[in-house]
């Protein structure tokens, strides 16, 4: 406290210089401005570029976490956690035989490792070591898996191969060091916070420097912690600090008292991320929650329905619990990814979409009663996604479309007003007194900041009403311009394409699920706010993720961001992704390699064994130059924790 | 896996229609972002009651039009030169939309898609027009109150020294003006740009040039003028009878029936061809503003209708500005700088208005019409040509009155037009304006 009360007795001795200095010269604060609106384009250049360019060029190498070895002395890795095994082209597994179904079996290993085959009603049966396999059956290590009649043995990858493998992967997916950009991050930081000042000719409540410092200090302690634990790559959260910055801004822009507010969702947002994404560890928890989750889902929503309140523009989507001020639908888009997601066993077992459906519905008519129709569309398309990630029906979906489209015309027939919103869609400058009111004034402050805006503080678009929100883009454009504001989009569309990408190194399909449709969200939400704010779509009053004003989707929007974290499969790079400490686990190798050396060694299989070699042979090691690769390697800022600790291969 | 890898590329749909979005936004951003700055809810332009808060509008001497004090708009600072200078300056409320606060309100706000519309100081631009305040002051008082429109332009460079039109108001203090006071009537137009007028006989220099080039015998010609005459089965009247007349006494004397004759003989297709080349039927761009067509009933119309349209009557209707470069052409040999408004402005040429011959022949017959009817002395020292109008209008109404011309001299490369409404005699009073400005305008340049 006594620590908090020097700090804020320094800033406001600070401020109270500045206020002086800015009233003595006049010109001070325009050189200020002058200066800085070029300077802090240049920033957002750099860190966005950097953080983007290592996101996009990272090679989701595959892991390899088992070995198939076949008859005919193919020798397949798997590379995912949960493989389909069978005769289409795109089974990960392909066994070209005309007696193995086209999609035969699944075979899952478990996040502590232990491997499960799952019979996906094929017609000639899948035995383990003989023993059919009814539904699901475990699978040791060496055991031989028959696929009708096709037989494989299932192989560890061996220690030194793992090892390999680690060391292959992390020379080819190494993260930027994060402290370039937490340097450039904490200058833009600053530049923007005296920037607020000098709008205000120094005439700012001490909150305002304190918050911006608060940010700084929780992005180098979010930083400095992780590194601690020995973890690597920070690129989704620069970026999202990043957009938090504008966020900050903006709302010190438009209500200079509500910014200590708004600093405090950034870290309700942090701790949400930090909380989801090591829940998100664990697979057999995250699988295990999902009822709960869907639950939450329509609890959040129903509550919000019976004990909301109107907000301005007729959706009833807001819930005062105390002073506070909650907006639960955003909080429900979590629980509802996280229920949408599903692992691939459950997928090809129960291929329909029913209760997935159900919950939808549930959640779009709760929306609908709310007349909040962008959060339903933003559900509608995420559902979409989810829908098609998991059944690849095209038909289905297309019906559902249909029938939401026919329920669409039904509430647009029952509520008109809605339809005059849309009705202006395309010539807001017609009616710009009236309907086309925001989009107009958004346009014209966004073409009034240019390339590098007027500065932060000298817009006046925050005066419109939800400016803050709904036409956030406008602000950014009018006060950081156009570049700022188009990088804080294409931030968005790289965590999207980062997503989708990673599914080739993922390891559940939980993940890669949970992961695609939480970008997927976060992209549709993005354009219904741009564009919406821009008139190349209809405005619906949503929000922009990371950047509008407001706690509840702030909170959300780290939270969607933790479902990605757990895809960044790069060696330490993502504390949602468990790690184990290697001695442990190489002590436990070393345990099982006894044991495997003391059991007898299988017996080929077949009557003739033309591959034996590879068949037998235990593991063919590539042959690394493993000491040789340690000078280039070791890093003096990375230090890169390749042999402290690892990901979980045991 | 496999198939959901497959599967997630729909998401890279998503993403690209979203940069898709961004990158039609861009192109919006870059083709109308000027629009968009000049809107009046900008507050970075305009203060709260809609007015500019930014730039200064200057004349081609420097003189300060319109400037910004203490966050309001203010115009000179003698009322006259506000008068006289409004449908070039602009007012505050923007409700002439053809005047420069409105019309280069890009250029004033000094917006560019780099730096938008924010200058440290928030002082904008100043925009320097080619008016001269002083030849519009002299125009003003010429016009004595009467509605009108004056305009004179160089004819080489394109410069539009002068622009006046009435009734005018104190931009500084605006008046209400209620729909049925017909003594501001049309008020907010500027009549040198917006307005077409019936052209009455100075349409004549149009038929004159079409008979010049289609019929070889013109200058054998002779006529007798008796007042009244059948053309076309239409009965075509002149003031008086102007008794034996020769094409140039025709043309002096502005004799009707002459010059229907002439347009029902080479009939309504030739006529609308020299119409239109003499660009009295399309539209110039003045610095941006685009200046209003001229209408006129010439092909396919009867022979008295057509007679009647080559008298500058019927239905004709031509807009001033239109005319001023119409006249500008004749003094230069066919072609003529087009007109502009900002002195930053480069000169761009016309196309071929009027063959080079015929010029010639035109402007010789219109320095006649000064040395024999008009009078040289109403122009001394100047090489003055000049054709008048009296234009009917029908009904109650005093004819339009007419004077266009130039000055046929390297020193002085000015082209002029002036239309006086109801005003009457054509040489009588629109060219007493005319003579008056154009001294003016000698005596200065």
């Amino acid at each position: 406290m006594q620590v908090l009360e020097n700090l804020t007795g320094l800033l406001q001795a600070g401020l109270d210089a500045l206020a002086g200095l800015l009233g003595g010269l006049p010109g001070l604060g325009e050189a200020y401005t002058t200066g800085v609106r070029y300077v802090l384009p240049v920033l957002a250049l750099l860190i966005l570029l950097t953080a983007i360019r290592s996101l996009l060029g990272v090679r989701h190498t595959a892991e390899i976490w088992a070995y198939l070895n076949l008859e005919d002395g193919r020798r397949i890795p798997l590379t995912h956690w949960e493989n389909i095994v069978g005769r289409q082209s795109t089974a990960d597994v392909v066994l070209d035989h005309p007696t193995v179904s086209r999609t035969h079996a699944a075979l899952i290993r478990s996040d502590r490792g232990d491997w499960t085959v799952y019979d996906l009603g094929s017609k000639s049966g899948t035995a383990v070591d003989g023993a059919p396999v009814a539904e699901s059956a475990p699978v040791a290590l060496g055991q031989t898996l028959s696929f009708a009649g096709v037989r494989a043995r299932l192989q560890a990858i061996s220690p030194e191969e793992a090892a390999t493998q680690r060391k292959l992967r992390a020379r080819e997916d190494r993260p930027i060091p994060p402290w370039g950009l937490l340097v450039l991050m904490t200058f833009f930081q600053v530049l923007t916070c005296l920037q607020l000042i000098v709008a205000e000719g120094g005439a700012v409540p001490v909150s305002l420097p304190l918050s911006f410092l608060a940010l700084t200090a929780l992005m180098w302690c979010y930083c400095l912690t992780l590194r601690a634990a020995r973890q690597v790559g920070f690129e989704m959260e620069m970026i999202a600090f990043f957009l938090s910055t504008l966020s900050l801004s903006i709302t010190a822009s438009s209500n200079l008292n509500a910014v200590p507010k708004q600093f405090f969702a950034i870290l309700a947002g942090v701790v949400a991320f930090l909380v989801l994404g090591i829940f998100l560890r664990d697979l057999d928890h995250a699988r295990a929650i999902r009822w709960l989750m869907a639950a939450g889902a329509i609890g959040l929503l129903s509550i919000t329905l019976v004990l909301g309140s109107e907000s301005k523009f007729g959706a009833q989507n807001w819930l005062h619990i105390g002073g506070m001020t909650l907006q639960p639908s955003e909080l429900a888009k979590i629980c509802y990814i996280f229920a949408g997601s599903a692992t691939l066993d459950r997928l090809f077992r129960k291929r329909n979409l029913g209760l997935f459906i159900v919950l939808t519905f549930a959640c779009l008519g709760c929306l609908a009663l709310m007349s909040d129709f962008g959060t339903a569309a933003i559900f509608f398309v995420t559902f979409l996604v989810i829908g098609f990630l998991r059944s690849g029906d095209w038909a289905t979906l297309g019906i559902i479309c249909g029938g939401c489209g026919a329920g669409l015309m039904v509430v647009l027939s029952v509520k008109p007003y809605i339809m005059r919103r849309f009705s202006i869609w395309g010539h807001v400058w017609e009616d710009a007194a009236n309907l086309g009111y925001q989009q107009t004034r958004t346009m014209s402050a966004a073409a009034s900041g240019g390339l590098v805006g007027v500065g932060a503080g000298n817009g006046w678009l925050q005066a419109i009403g939800a400016a803050d929100t709904d036409l956030v883009f406008g602000i950014i454009c009018e006060e950081f311009g156009l570049i700022i504001a188009a990088l804080a989009v294409l931030c968005i569309v790289t965590l999207c394409v980062f997503s989708v990408r990673a599914t080739r190194a993922g390891r559940s399909s939980f993940y890669t699920i949970a992961a695609c449709a939480a970008s997927s969200m976060m992209v549709f939400q993005t354009c219904l706010n741009v564009f919406g704010a821009v008139d190349i779509l209809p405005l619906t009053g949503v929000t922009f993720p990371f950047v509008s004003n407001g706690g509840t989707a702030m909170m959300a929007a780290w939270g969607l961001l933790a479902f990605l974290k757990a895809t960044d499969t790069r060696q330490n790079a993502s504390f949602a992704i468990r790690r184990k400490n290697k001695r442990k686990s190489a002590a436990q190798r070393r345990a099982e390699e006894e044991a495997r050396c003391e059991q007898p060694v299988p017996e080929p299989i077949g009557p003739s064994e033309p591959t034996g070699e590879i068949w037998d042979d235990p593991v063919h090691i590539p042959d690394w130059d493993e000491d040789g690769d340690d000078g280039e390697w070791h890093d003096p800022v990375i230090d890169f924790p390749d042999d402290g600790e690892e990901d979980d291969h045991a | 896996m496999r198939k959901i890898e497959r599967r997630a590329a729909v998401c890279l749909l998503l993403a690209f229609c979203l940069f898709a979005g961004l990158a039609l936004y861009c192109y919006r951003f870059a083709t109308q972002g000027s629009d968009w700055v000049t809107f009046t809810a900008n507050r970075h332009v305009y203060a709260q009651t809609g007015e500019l808060v930014t730039g200064q509008i200057l004349d081609r001497d420097g003189d300060v039009l319109s400037t910004v004090e203490d966050g309001k708009r203010v115009f000179h600072e003698d009322a006259t030169v506000r008068k006289a200078t409004l449908h070039a300056v602009g007012d505050r409320e923007g409700n002439i939309g053809t005047g420069a606060l409105t019309a280069f309100s890009d250029l004033i706000t000094g917006y560019n898609p780099v730096t938008g519309s924010y200058t440290a100081s928030e002082t904008g631009n100043d925009v320097t027009l080619t008016i001269d305040a002083y030849l519009n002051v002299k125009a003003y008082q010429a016009l004595d109150g009467q509605k009108g429109a004056v305009a004179v332009y160089n004819y080489k460079t394109g410069e539009i020294l002068c622009m006046v039109s009435t009734p005018t108001f104190d931009p500084n203090d605006p008046p209400v003006i209620s729909a049925d006071d017909t003594s501001m009537e049309g008020a907010y137009l500027n009549r040198v740009l917006s307005s077409t007028f019936v052209p009455g006989s100075v349409f004549k220099t149009i038929t004159l040039s079409a008979a010049l080039e289609n019929l070889p015998d013109l200058f054998d010609r002779h006529w007798t003028c008796t007042g009244s005459h059948s053309v076309g089965g239409v009965t075509v009247t002149c003031p008086s009878a102007h008794g034996d007349l020769d094409i140039n006494s025709a043309y002096s004397n502005s004799c009707n029936y002459v010059f229907a004759s002439l347009a029902a003989e080479l009939g309504g297709s030739t006529m609308e061809k020299y119409t239109k080349q003499a660009g009295l039927m399309d539209s110039y761009s003045v610095s941006g503003i685009k200046t209003a067509k001229g209408t006129f009933t010439l092909a396919g119309a009867d022979k008295g209708t057509v007679g009647w349209a080559g008298v500058g009557q019927a239905d004709d209707l031509v807009n001033p500005c239109a005319m001023l470069v119409a006249m500008g052409a004749i003094a230069n040999g066919g072609t003529a700088a087009e007109p502009h408004l900002l002195l930053d402005d480069e000169t761009t040429m016309t196309g071929q208005l009027f063959q080079p011959g015929t010029a010639s022949v035109l402007a010789d017959m219109m320095r006649a019409n000064v040395v024999n009817k008009y009078g040289a002395d109403r122009f001394p020292g100047m090489d003055a040509c000049a054709k008048s109008g009296t234009a009917e209008v029908g009904g109650d109404g005093r004819p339009h009155a007419w004077f266009t011309g130039f000055l046929r001299d390297p020193e002085h490369p000015y082209a002029f037009v002036v239309m006086v409404q109801n005003g009457g005699g054509g040489s009588s009073v629109a060219g007493t304006v005319a003579s008056a400005v154009m001294q003016a305008v000698v005596d200065k340049y």
